[in-house]
């Protein structure tokens, strides 16, 4: 080692204990600081403490604490307070299930019952864009309750409008507009409701899904059977095939219509659902087969029509 | 005499020629947040009056007795926010405490006050002016905190009648907003000429 390096390292120690001796009052004037105002605001927390029901915070902790205002208030903070003072509001949350309306009743030292199965959305229409008919091109603003405004922005008055209305409520992204047809991602749905409010037709309608696919009739148009064929390629004819097999299915207002609280999948559903000349009825869930698309005119007398 | 003429013009300058919200710009996020009903204003206002108030004298009892003339000047911002924060925190407390629905319709905004930029704009102000007399200082904190306070009860009352107006459909909400912003401070700079 030379003389020279000696020198080099001496003056970069000479830099680092400068740099320590200016950054050390620094760090010793913020602690000063920042303790004096520690010791105030603990005093003032102390003096100022609001007392809050040890059973809302726990309620409140064991929500899903996702604020989708389900259970018909503003947030979960809200709700937590709701139900600490009247038990009877306990079950609102969709989300959180009955795991979460069970754990609230432990909090608040009840026994809930079984309030049955989780409530999902389905959607009564599964007409895409290639089933419809069009009497021209809607260029207006592009959501449902514009369009809806408009009489004649489809054929059908009681269709899906694909304007992605529902989508925009659903906070879960298990909503998607595919081709002009909204479709529940069940995976995803946490069966809050936001969407059977947002759809402007009532399209979305909230059953209890007692099977892990529900069979559904996913149409809800009140024409007859003639001027539905005439504008949409998969809508209920009111023919009446189903309500033939089975009592779950009936037919009212040129519509058929199952009784989703019922339902339940034996022999006689199996063939309404196969006899379907329109393939109106469809399964949807989470393992959902695909809808059987209308491929060659049914032989129903209409067809000539 | 002297004095006391100071710390008017001082004050009469704080809250209308150097407006934090009308002429520095400083401040915006809570002015255009919570200026949607008059009460909420007020209270916004009156939060921030005390926090700017305990922090301006705060500071300046921190920058001339520890920090000037000291190589620790560079730690001044540091100093500053651990001071407004520590001022928000007793504010939200006693807010919490005292005035429960004030405290939920605030929600975020209450804490966000921590960084408003109109308090540290204020604290650095103060120290860039050069003003090194305690009492001219505490004036000129509270006379931001008012100023500010003044502002955004005006955009509130503003806002609360124009949700009667009928506005255009492509400028309802925010875009009539900022036009409003705009004009009071445009309204505001006509101040600019009282001093000479």
């Amino acid at each position: 080692m030379t003389l020279a390096d000696v020198h080099v390292i001496l003056a970069q120690a000479r830099i680092y204990l400068e740099l320590w001796n200016s950054a050390w009052p620094a760090g010793l004037t913020m602690l000063a600081i920042g303790s004096a105002f520690a010791v105030v605001l603990l005093v003032a927390s102390e003096k100022l403490k609001v007392k809050v029901d040890p059973k809302v915070e726990q309620i409140h902790e064991a929500l899903p604490q996702i604020d989708c205002g389900a259970c018909g208030f503003a947030g979960c903070t809200s709700y937590a307070k709701a139900v600490a003072e009247k038990p009877d509001l306990i079950g609102k949350c969709a989300p959180g299930g009955t795991e979460t309306a069970a754990k609230i009743a432990g909090i608040l030292n009840l026994q809930v019952s079984d309030s049955g199965p989780a409530q999902r959305p389905i959607i009564h229409c599964r007409a895409h864009t290639e089933d419809k008919t069009y009497y021209g091109q809607y260029q207006g603003i592009l959501t449902c309750t514009a369009a809806n405004a408009l009489p004649t922005v489809q054929a059908c008055k009681f269709g899906c409008l694909g304007y992605s209305d529902c989508v925009s409520a659903c906070k879960f992204d298990a909503l998607h507009i595919i081709d002009g047809l909204a479709i529940v991602d069940y995976e995803k749905c946490t069966g809050c409701t936001a969407c059977s409010k947002a759809c402007p037709r009532n399209l979305i309608e909230m059953v209890p899904f007692r099977h892990e696919n529900m069979m559904t009739v996913a149409c809800s148009n009140k024409e007859t059977g003639k001027a539905t064929r005439s504008m949409c390629k998969v809508g209920c004819i009111a023919c009446g095939l189903c309500a033939k097999q089975t009592d779950l299915f009936s037919v009212e207002d040129n519509s058929a219509r199952l009784d989703y609280q019922k339902y339940q999948p034996n022999e006689q559903t199996e063939t309404a659902f196969n006899k379907c000349p329109t393939y109106v009825i469809v399964y949807r869930g989470p393992s959902a087969p695909e809808p059987r698309q209308p491929k060659q005119k049914p032989p129903a007398k209409t067809a000539s029509a | 005499m002297d004095t006391l003429n100071i710390l008017l013009m001082g004050f009469i300058s704080i809250v209308l020629i150097n407006n934090l919200v009308f002429t520095k710009f400083l401040g915006i996020c809570p002015y255009l947040g919570v200026s949607g009903r008059i009460d909420m204003a007020f209270g916004m206002g009156m939060a921030v009056t005390f926090v700017v108030t305990l922090s301006g004298t705060l500071t300046w009892l921190i920058d001339h007795l520890i920090l000037i003339g000291t190589p620790l000047e560079v730690t001044r911002y540091v100093c500053f926010i651990l001071v407004i924060a520590g001022a928000v925190q007793l504010v939200e407390m006693y807010v919490r405490k005292f005035f429960p629905s004030l405290y939920e319709s605030f929600g975020i905004f209450l804490p966000l006050i921590t960084t408003n930029c109109a308090i540290l704009g204020l604290c650095l102000f103060i120290n860039l002016w050069e003003i090194d007399n305690l009492l001219e200082a505490v004036v000129l904190s509270f006379g931001a905190g008012i100023g500010f306070t003044m502002a955004i009860c005006i955009m509130a009352g503003i806002r609360e009648n124009l949700n009667l107006a009928d506005v255009p459909e492509c400028l309802k909400g925010a875009p009539i907003t900022l036009i409003t912003a705009g004009l009071l401070t445009l309204a505001f700079m006509g101040f600019a000429g009282m001093i000479r």
